[in-house]
């Protein structure tokens, strides 16, 4: 069974996947907490769109699944869930970061183009759209350094998200219009278990230290 | 009724995995989690030894298929198990010493009431039964390695199952070191052997060492002799034995020893004889000369100790060494092609294999009973509790001489098989052969007459004489089922001793699986009565007329007496006491005592420590305290386990500077190491 590829959903596939790596950036530059939930929601939106295109235009009704579920978990339920336990804990808004603006945009480039760089030898893999597995490296490694780069916990957690977006668009990307379903699900779920731990870890940072700065957690070091 | 092996050993898995649910069901009702989990495992383990004599006894083809146990969840792991001829062989010794221990542990968890949670203990018993029967079982790597670590972890929580005690906890973690060092080496072997065959199952990698480079396959028989060695305990690996051994309950102690060291000898035996092939020589000297080391190091040792379940920690270091003299001889006579000879020699191995199950589980049994009686392990405050507690004593006796190699035993049958190979490897052309087998023959009779020295220690010093302690003074018989559980093993020792030539037969399809020989025939003479070694003339044994024997020489002194001595007068009166008054414990000989002679001998071994004060009013002569200490050293932790433990140390606070204890920093660790692995390999 090969389904025709639909030029048109490959194209859109494309645009959606690069509008991903563009919000990538966006959070990357973005200093307001809720704001960056609320990019983060955008694009885990476009993920789910994404799935649903495959969904659609390959005839793979269990990338709807995947769709569904990133739209239910990853759009709905964990930015509302941030958003509450950043009301909860009152924290400021400002993020703090190690490196400045300018130097992270230019990190992030490199970052691109070294995905680019990996991503060639097996673009003939790739079945949908163009670029799209160079964008899911690209988001998983901006992700990473996302993780690196902020103090506080929280956006920590949001830059796990993302990561875990570009592992998701991968997994679509690459393999027969994604991995079986069991992984699929298996690997949402860690990240809803990972992300609850997390929340409580903020809470317990929090009232031990009085801040949310993970680097203060090496006073626990004996 | 062709499935009936097959059937009865799926009764048997799920009787184990019924018993652990109950142990963990009654966790509140401890009369019920008794009854449940010891009784379950009684069951299971008595379908376990129908089902796995049926195997041998017919050779089920219909058992020896893979089955799928499970469906297999993951890609990969599928749950296949078989049951060839070499599996049911150690089936049988697992279910057998599970039935006698279920039984003994019955009446022997009785004594946790109230102090320690018995469905806790039932519940890892029967899986640690379950892991151990699995592990024989397993048709693929994947199932035997998770029943290998699930075996491990058990036997970890049943080791430190008294973890109120600092020395069980101490003893727990070095377990599960050497259990985790274990798995890390047969994991690498295995690893080396998929690499050369590309599947699972154990079917593929049958000499699969045919098509290894010989560098890998040395590297892999190093690798699992390791990793298999320190599950046997084969010396300088055995650290561990001693240690755990002693700190569990005893029941679990006598599981320990009986069979889960046996694993490390069935993993032995699988890998080298079929899955890697006709070996080098130097494998079947290594294994020879380890073993022979093991040997002698343990009964030496075993001699030093006044515990009495270390005493038979260190025995089971000891038989373990005879077990792989005896692969190791026949590893040898592999290279040269005298297949009958290896047969020969892996009969004795195996013979030995479960003869030390079923008297070393006796034993621990035993020690187990004296233990619940006196509530102690040192002998120097045990004696006289053959009064106190008759039937204990006589199974003990049994067992003792079993593990002494005396006539009509089977630890006899199996040590002159041993000889035997030994002997007969003298007659092969290699200089090296006929140097190496006739030392270690020598050295089997050293370690023959040091065991049986030994256990007039550990027999007399418990049970003759006077009590030395008020405990020992107390001390009562055990329940009937723990009475039963060490009958049921004594009367395997004196079966497996009667009756040799009939049970060597049940080895025939193992040796045809292993060497491509069956020589039952040829080891029996006169209607199976007479068990002889290949030829007449090389040597003949009948252990039914020694016993013969003994039962017409019996009779003798008591027909001299009615001939003669009937009407002298009979007079009583107390033991002389060399002017004395009356004899006192304190005037018996001790253990400590008892060993000197041997401590002597082997001082440059031992470097036995002493340090004697003594206090004294008058005259030196009449000391009013007297305080002494004897230590010997313990030449593997000093000299290797804690040089390499102070290295490790060292190295690991060098590692750990890495670790700033700031997040950022270890995901930096990561985030570099991934991008320039990106940029290193993914052009």
């Amino acid at each position: 069974m090969n389904p025709p590829t639909s030029e048109s959903a490959a194209h859109l596939i494309t645009l959606l996947a690069s509008i991903m790596l563009v919000l990538q950036l966006l959070l990357v530059v973005q200093r307001m907490l809720v704001a960056n939930i609320r990019v983060f929601a955008t694009q885990s939106l476009l993920l789910a769109a994404i799935a649903a295109v495959v969904g659609y235009a390959y005839h793979a009704p269990h990338v709807y699944v995947v769709a569904v579920l990133t739209l239910a978990g990853k759009v709905i339920f964990l930015p509302w869930w941030l958003e509450r336990l950043v009301r909860q804990i009152k924290i400021e808004q400002e993020i703090d970061a190690f490196v400045n603006v300018p130097a992270a945009m230019l990190i992030c480039g490199a970052q691109t183009v070294l995905a680019y760089i990996v991503a060639r030898p097996i673009t003939s893999l790739e079945r949908l759209g163009n670029n799209t597995l160079a964008v899911a490296i690209a988001l998983m490694l901006i992700g990473f350094f996302l993780m690196i780069n902020r103090r506080k916990a929280i956006t920590q957690v949001l830059a796990l998200l993302t990561m875990e977006n570009g592992v998701m668009l991968a997994a679509i990307a690459l393999t027969t219009y994604g991995m079986p379903l069991v992984v699929e699900i298996g690997i949402f779920f860690d990240v809803v278990v990972a992300v609850m731990v997390l929340g409580i870890l903020v809470f317990r940072i929090r009232e031990t230290f009085a801040s949310m700065d993970v680097s203060k957690l090496n006073e626990l070091k004996w | 009724m062709e499935n009936l092996p097959a059937t009865l050993l799926n009764l048997s898995l799920t009787g184990y995995v019924l018993g652990a649910v109950a142990g963990v069901l009654f966790l509140r009702a401890e009369k019920l989690a008794n009854i449940f989990t010891f009784g379950c495992a009684s069951m299971a383990s008595l379908c376990g030894v129908v089902s796995s004599v049926m195997v041998l006894v017919t050779g089920a083809a219909a058992a020896n298929q893979s089955v799928q146990l499970l469906p297999s969840l993951i890609p990969y792991i599928h749950f296949t198990i078989r049951v060839d001829p070499l599996s049911a062989f150690f089936l049988l010794i697992v279910s057998l010493l599970g039935f006698a221990l279920s039984t003994y542990s019955l009446g022997y968890a009785k004594g946790f009431f109230g102090r320690k949670n018995v469905g806790v203990l039932g519940a890892f018993f029967n899986a640690l039964l379950l892991a151990t029967v699995l592990t024989f079982v397993a048709d693929n790597i994947w199932l035997f390695l998770i029943a290998w670590e699930l075996m491990a972890l058990t036997a970890y929580c049943l080791v430190t199952f008294d973890h109120e005690e600092a020395e069980t906890r101490k003893a727990g973690v070095l377990y599960f070191i050497m259990a985790h060092i274990d798995a890390g080496c047969v994991i690498l072997g295995f690893l080396l052997l998929f690499q050369a065959s590309g599947d699972y199952s154990f079917a593929s990698l049958h000499d699969i060492g045919a098509q290894m480079s010989s560098g890998k396959r040395d590297a892999a028989f190093l690798l699992f002799l390791i990793g298999f060695g320190i599950k046997a305990g084969i010396v300088p690996l055995h650290i561990w034995l001693p240690v755990a051994h002693p700190v569990a309950p005893s029941n679990v102690s006598a599981l320990m020893s009986g069979v889960i060291i046996k694993t490390g000898i069935y993993g032995l035996i699988r890998v080298l004889f079929d899955f890697l092939g006709t070996p080098p020589l130097w494998w079947g000297v290594t294994m020879l000369t380890v073993g022979t080391i093991s040997a002698v190091l343990g009964v030496l040792y075993a001699l030093m100790e006044h515990d009495l379940k270390r005493l038979l920690a260190y025995h089971s270091i000891e038989n373990i060494g005879i077990i792989v003299m005896g692969l190791g001889a026949a590893l040898m006579f592999l290279h040269t092609g005298h297949t009958v000879l290896a047969a020969l020699a892996l009969i004795a191995g195996l013979y030995h294999t479960i003869n030390h199950a079923s008297f070393k589980g006796l034993l621990f049994l035993g020690a187990g009973a004296v233990l619940h009686a006196t509530h102690t392990r040192n002998m120097e405050e045990m004696g006289g509790l053959i009064k106190r507690m008759p039937q204990t004593a006589f199974f003990f006796l049994i067992g003792a001489v079993a593990i002494s190699a005396l006539p009509p035993l089977n630890g006899f049958v199996s040590e002159w098989l041993t000889y035997q190979a030994l002997l007969q490897g003298f007659g092969t052309t290699d200089s090296l052969m006929r140097l190496i087998f006739p030392l270690s023959g020598a050295m089997l009779a050293l370690t023959g007459a040091l065991a049986a020295a030994c256990f007039v220690k550990a027999f007399g010093i418990t049970f003759l004489a006077q009590p030395r302690s008020k405990q020992a003074e107390q001390a009562h018989e055990v329940s009937g089922s723990m009475r039963f559980g060490m009958g049921v093993l004594a009367a395997a020792c004196v079966a497996l001793g009667l009756f040799p030539t009939q049970f060597v037969q049940l080895l025939d399809p193992l040796t045809q699986q292993l060497t491509g020989q069956q020589i039952s025939a040829q080891l029996s003479l006169a209607n199976g009565l007479v068990l002889a070694s290949l030829t007449e003339k090389s040597g003949t044994v009948s252990t039914l007329g020694i016993s013969l024997m003994f039962v017409c020489l019996l009779p003798i002194p008591f027909a001299l007496w009615l001939v003669f001595a009937r009407k002298s007068k009979t007079r009583r009166g107390p033991t002389w006491d060399c002017g004395q008054r009356g004899l006192t414990p304190q005037m018996e000989y001790t253990a400590t005592g008892f060993s000197k002679p041997i401590r002597m001998i082997f001082k440059a071994l031992f470097r036995p420590r002493r340090d004697v004060q003594r206090e004294y009013e008058f005259s030196p002569y009449f000391a009013t305290t007297i305080r002494f200490e004897s230590h010997v050293e313990e030449v593997f932790e000093r000299r290797i386990y804690q040089p390499l433990q102070i290295l490790i140390l060292r190295v690991s606070r060098q590692i750990r500077a890495l670790q700033a204890g700031s997040i950022h920093a270890y995901l930096l660790y990561i985030f570099v190491t991934l991008l320039s692995l990106l940029l290193l390999f993914a052009r």
